[in-house]
């Protein structure tokens, strides 16, 4: 098996450090504060176009009044610049162990919240990032006795729904930052405990409909 | 460990420039086409008259959210892509057929709503998903994004 033993998963101190920047990146918490802290906000860094001026108004490069596809290409063209600083500020974080860090927290929290031996914590990380990855580990799991029938689904439950939900709301979802109204961080947060819903929505869903007793992961915990 | 290997073969600026790429990539491969295309199917509703007709028939289902008839098919596309979804979303935006309040509202669901269509095979395919579950999977998803509009709602009164 390719599982990692959390307990022995080395996280380098600068993994912890990078993992609270990205908190405070996407928190917007220093959006509005003033003088050099503003630097750790996401939306700073990514900055505004120039204006062209019109007659009576400034325009952006995509003007206004435009529709159909010529439209669509200049709005995501503005749009390719949150895509690039987002993904690299994310592969930072990664290089330097945050996601680590993220997965050594995440793996106490997650076990009782999903009612799932400790051991699917690494496919439930890996489900952060990867759809495919993530439940091929789960595959795994099973044919190696690790988990049952019921405990796949709840797993699938929890990774189907916003799958790979931070690479997708930092690649696609970049398009609303701009104008959404909650710190960017909101919505990973908001997704996240409507995942862990929904697995708990199958368990039981499995425990009422099919009268499957769950072992929550604690008669044959690793 | 890989991320060992990364972080001593590799600094800070390359880390960044090596994620950046890939943001080049996703943006102009994935994110553009997507936008382009979500552009075209809101042109083609909006001159055909479908889009009024959606806005009308679906607004009462979707008033329970605080939202236009026209949101649905933000979830519609979701349904086959939460790329498209967001360039629905965004769509509805520039057109000022939904405002800031009400995409934000949305921004969860469009990823809850787990793209069924592709994650039949891609997440429940290659996990190897009882078949009897797949029904009871699907509407969770769909629980999950309804439930979540509201609670985004919720949020955004103290935003």
């Amino acid at each position: 098996m390719k599982q990692t033993n959390n307990s022995t998963l080395q996280v380098p101190w600068t993994g912890y450090l990078a993992f609270l920047v990205a908190i405070l990146l996407f928190s917007g918490i220093f959006s509005s504060s003033d003088g050099w802290l503003k630097a750790f906000d996401f939306n700073v860094l990514n900055g505004s176009f120039g204006k062209i001026q019109g007659v009576d108004k400034a325009f952006t490069f995509r003007g206004v009044g435009g529709s159909g596809a010529r439209d669509g290409f200049l709005f995501a063209f503005e749009l390719i610049p949150a895509v690039i600083l987002a993904l690299g500020l994310v592969n930072v974080v990664d290089g330097l162990g945050g996601l680590k860090a993220a997965q050594k927290l995440m793996t106490p929290i997650l076990r009782p919240l999903l009612g799932v031996p400790g051991i699917t914590a690494l496919a439930n990380i890996a489900n952060m990032q990867s759809t495919d990855a993530a439940a091929g580990m789960v595959k795994e799991l099973v044919d190696a006795g690790q988990i049952t029938d019921e405990e796949r689904s709840v797993i699938i439950s929890y990774q189907t729904s916003a799958s790979a939900f931070i690479t997708n709301y930092f690649s696609s979802g970049a398009a609303v930052f701009s104008f959404m109204l909650v710190p960017i961080i909101v919505p990973i947060i908001v997704m996240f405990i409507f995942k862990i819903i929904g697995a708990n929505l199958m368990r039981l869903y499995l425990k009422i409909v099919l009268k499957k007793p769950l072992l929550g992961g604690i008669n044959h915990d690793n | 460990m890989t991320t060992k290997e990364i972080t001593e073969n590799k600094n800070i600026l390359d880390l960044f420039i090596e994620g950046a790429k890939r943001g080049f990539t996703i943006g102009t491969t994935s994110l553009l086409p997507n936008v382009v295309m979500a552009f075209v199917i809101i042109r083609i509703l909006e001159v055909t008259g479908l889009l009024k007709l959606i806005g009308i028939v679906c607004s009462p289902i979707m008033a329970l959210w605080g939202l236009p008839g026209e949101a649905a098919t933000i979830l519609i596309t979701s349904i086959m892509s939460m790329g498209g979804g967001i360039g629905v979303a965004v769509s509805l935006y520039t057109s000022a057929h939904l405002d800031a309040t009400q995409v934000t509202m949305m921004v969860p669901a469009i990823y809850l709503i787990g793209n069924p269509v592709q994650n039949i095979g891609r997440c429940l395919g290659i996990a190897g998903v009882n078949t009897k579950h797949y029904a009871a999977i699907f509407s969770i998803c769909l629980i999950n994004a309804l439930l979540s509009i509201w609670a985004m709602r919720f949020i955004l009164m103290f935003a």
